[in-house]
């Protein structure tokens, strides 16, 4: 699979439990344990270095300042033994060390915007590194040196970014005394503390309950256009996606089967399975019977099958579907927006007056 | 919250309570016991010269004549009044001999903890890391062989193979050369108060083999609880949240996954070295460490009712206080847990 992720926009990946979304999510900062994964081929050139090459012990420095990532649950991804606040203390801290060279890793571009004007930035000013308040709290508060009582206040700077009125009490609890939402939010201060290049969110918010999903998707929502770092965002729930992506990729079975910008994937899409995805979406205003639903499912990625690893379960497939090995994923024809858009099907034509 | 000073207070009050049952059932099973596997060990106590008039007397000294009920209400009169009998021998009061001893022993075992600590823990975090790889093998190697080796051999070994080069000759490795104040009656300890660099030296060296001796064969359990639980902690998210910081592997190994382990290990440590002041015997024995094990073992082979009842008693004591330390500890390194 193929995937460009640009500066300053956010691509949403969807696909069903099982296709690899996560495992694409883990692979890129090398996050998946080795052995037993084992990443055969490919690149994942992140700033001009190709991470797969990079040796082990020089990844830490990728972490953390050049990527970042959000978890799926938040009940896991705190450590249970610290207060919230040293936790964040941390991530704050190597950030600091690495902006002054004194520990080797990817130093964050401050090109920061000034938060303080209250107004966001435009889209022609993109900016590969995130930007951060500068020092809201007026007053540095606190004792030990000067780097401590830094770091302490942007820890509450951090928190007042995600939203949370009382940082002051929220620094000295223990994950286990937050709520799944408030651990969440915790959890991208976190992440959004090294101010990454590039975060991954992986299902952010599919372990958090309905209401609590939506503050956190609003606050992620508010936070993208504040923030403008280049954002993986990995879902299975297409309505999220929809809301959060500028450009989706849609995955299947390991592959990615369309990518293209998400206004345009929902008004047209050029793959079997992303229709048929979009089709399985309820109607929110009437009842249109059973909704339509693929037989079959996701084939075990061991043992794919020949050729398409789709044509099983496709409407469309004939026999070069069962034969050819696996489709590119080609760009199509210039949409009505003229904006790229790929698709990895041997009849992409044929999609929209697919049955 | 059940976390605060005041908290920890009632817990700790609460756990010296439970002290009492355990103390009195423990006196009177070993009591009981010892009175009856040997109703009258007067003849071996007076020697195998001694005239019947001695003999006699020794009898009617020790109530020996009486129902073991009431021997027993005389022997608890004593020792709640401080009086732990004597030693049928010398006629030693027990109680200073065993607040002598007992530290003796306590000097070896916290020793042989502290090794079991800070080797047997970093090796296990060493074998979790590389786990089914080469290093996960040899630890694995080295663990098992302290578990599997009998005490006495692995004893003997160093002590006749490794005490000639330290310079402790004759296998006696209690300290005695140097003479400095029993204050604590642990030989490290006093000397550093004596504050004489020469004896803290000597303290050691004769330390070192009988404490390596306990933390080999015992090695195996902090390594093996550390490995199994850091391997459980490994896969969890907030394990992968802190490499994501840029944390090399050392301080997510460490301090992380570790510091969430160690919760199971610590547990594990309090009840091994409870136990391990009581399985002392035979490394005492072997090394001639004058501890309360080789009291023990004199008291038992000697038909020493009061002296063997009293280490018994300081052994409950020990394991009742072990567990409770790491019950505290237990709460100061999970947060979530309180003291109740």
């Amino acid at each position: 699979m193929s995937l460009d992720l640009l500066p300053g926009r956010v691509a949403g990946i969807v696909g069903e439990t099982g296709c690899g979304k996560s495992t694409l999510g883990h692979s890129i900062p090398r996050l998946l344990p080795e052995p037993p994964a084992k990443v055969k081929a490919g690149k994942i050139v992140f700033q001009g270095t190709d991470l797969l090459r990079l040796p082990k012990w020089r990844m830490p420095g990728i972490r953390g300042t050049g990527i970042g990532m959000i978890f799926q649950e938040p009940i896991n991804s705190l450590n249970p033994a610290f207060r919230v606040g040293d936790q964040i203390a941390e991530s704050v801290r190597i950030r600091k060390l690495r902006e002054r060279g004194l520990i080797p890793g990817i130093k964050p571009e401050v090109k920061g915007y000034d938060y303080s004007k209250r107004e966001l930035p435009k889209a022609s000013d993109v900016v590969t590194g995130p930007f951060i308040p500068p020092n809201v709290s007026q007053t540095i508060k606190g004792r030990g040196p000067p780097m401590t009582r830094e770091i302490h206040a942007e820890v509450l700077d951090f928190l007042r970014l995600v939203r949370i009125n009382d940082p002051e009490r929220i620094v000295n609890l223990f994950p286990h005394e937050l709520s799944g939402g408030m651990r969440q939010r915790i959890m991208i201060a976190m992440a959004l503390s090294g101010k990454p290049a590039l975060l991954i969110a992986d299902e952010p918010t599919s372990a958090l309950d309905v209401t609590i999903q939506a503050q956190v998707l609003t606050l992620m929502k508010e936070l993208m256009e504040e923030v403008r770092t280049s954002i993986l965002f990995i879902s299975h729930d297409l309505g999220v996606i929809a809301e959060m992506a500028d450009d989706l990729g849609v995955m299947y079975a390991g592959h990615l089967v369309e990518f293209g910008p998400v206004g345009e994937i929902f008004e047209s899409p050029r793959h079997p399975y992303t229709k048929a995805l979009l089709r399985s979406i309820p109607n929110k205003y009437k009842d249109e019977g059973a909704l339509p639903s693929l037989s079959g499912s996701v084939p075990n990625l061991s043992h794919l099958p020949d050729g398409c690893t789709f044509h099983p379960r496709c409407p469309l497939a004939r026999d070069v579907c069962k034969h050819k090995p696996e489709p590119p994923l080609a760009p199509l024809p210039p949409g009505p927006q003229g904006l790229l858009h790929k698709s990895a099907c041997f009849f992409p034509e044929e999609v929209p007056t697919m049955p | 919250m059940g976390r605060s000073w005041s908290d920890l207070a009632v817990f700790i009050a609460k756990r010296l309570a439970q002290l009492v049952p355990v103390l009195l059932g423990v006196v009177i099973i070993t009591f009981f016991f010892t009175h009856i596997a040997v109703s009258n060990p007067c003849a071996i106590w007076s020697g195998p010269k001694a005239s019947p008039a001695t003999i006699d007397a020794c009898i009617r000294n020790n109530h020996f004549n009486d129902p073991l009920p009431v021997q027993f209400y005389y022997y608890l009169e004593g020792l709640l009044s401080g009086n732990w009998g004597v030693d049928p021998l010398f006629h030693l009061p027990v109680l200073p001999y065993l607040l002598s001893t007992f530290p003796e022993t306590l000097e070896l075992v916290l020793t042989a903890t502290a090794m079991m600590i800070f080797v047997g823990i970093p090796l296990g975090v060493v074998a979790a890391a590389s786990n089914g790889r080469i290093a996960d093998h040899l630890v694995r190697i080295f663990y098992l062989s302290g578990w599997a080796t009998p005490t006495y051999i692995a004893g003997v070994i160093l002590a006749i193979g490794l005490g000639p080069l330290l310079g402790v000759t004759g296998g006696d490795f209690s300290t005695t050369s140097a003479p400095v104040p029993q204050i604590t009656h642990m030989s490290v300890l006093d000397a550093i108060i004596a504050l004489n660099p020469s004896a803290t030296g000597d303290a050691i060296v004769h330390l070192i083999l009988p404490a390596l001796a306990l933390a080999f064969l015992n090695m195996g359990i902090a390594t093996r609880m550390t490995r199994s639980s850091m391997l459980e902690i490994l896969p969890l998210d907030f394990v992968k949240t802190a490499k994501m910081k840029g944390l090399g592997d050392f301080w997510v190994l460490y301090k992380h996954a570790l510091r969430n382990a160690l919760i199971t290990t610590t547990t594990v440590l309090g009840v091994t070295a409870g136990t391990m002041v009581s399985g002392t015997v035979v490394i005492e024995s072997i090394f001639k460490w004058p501890g309360i094990g080789l009291y023990a073992y004199d008291a038992i082979t000697g038909y020493d009712f009061a002296g063997t009842i009293g280490v018994v008693i300081f052994f409950a004591i020990v394991v009742v206080v072990a567990n409770m330390i790491s019950d505290i500890l237990y709460g100061i390194l999970d947060p979530r847990v309180a003291w109740r």
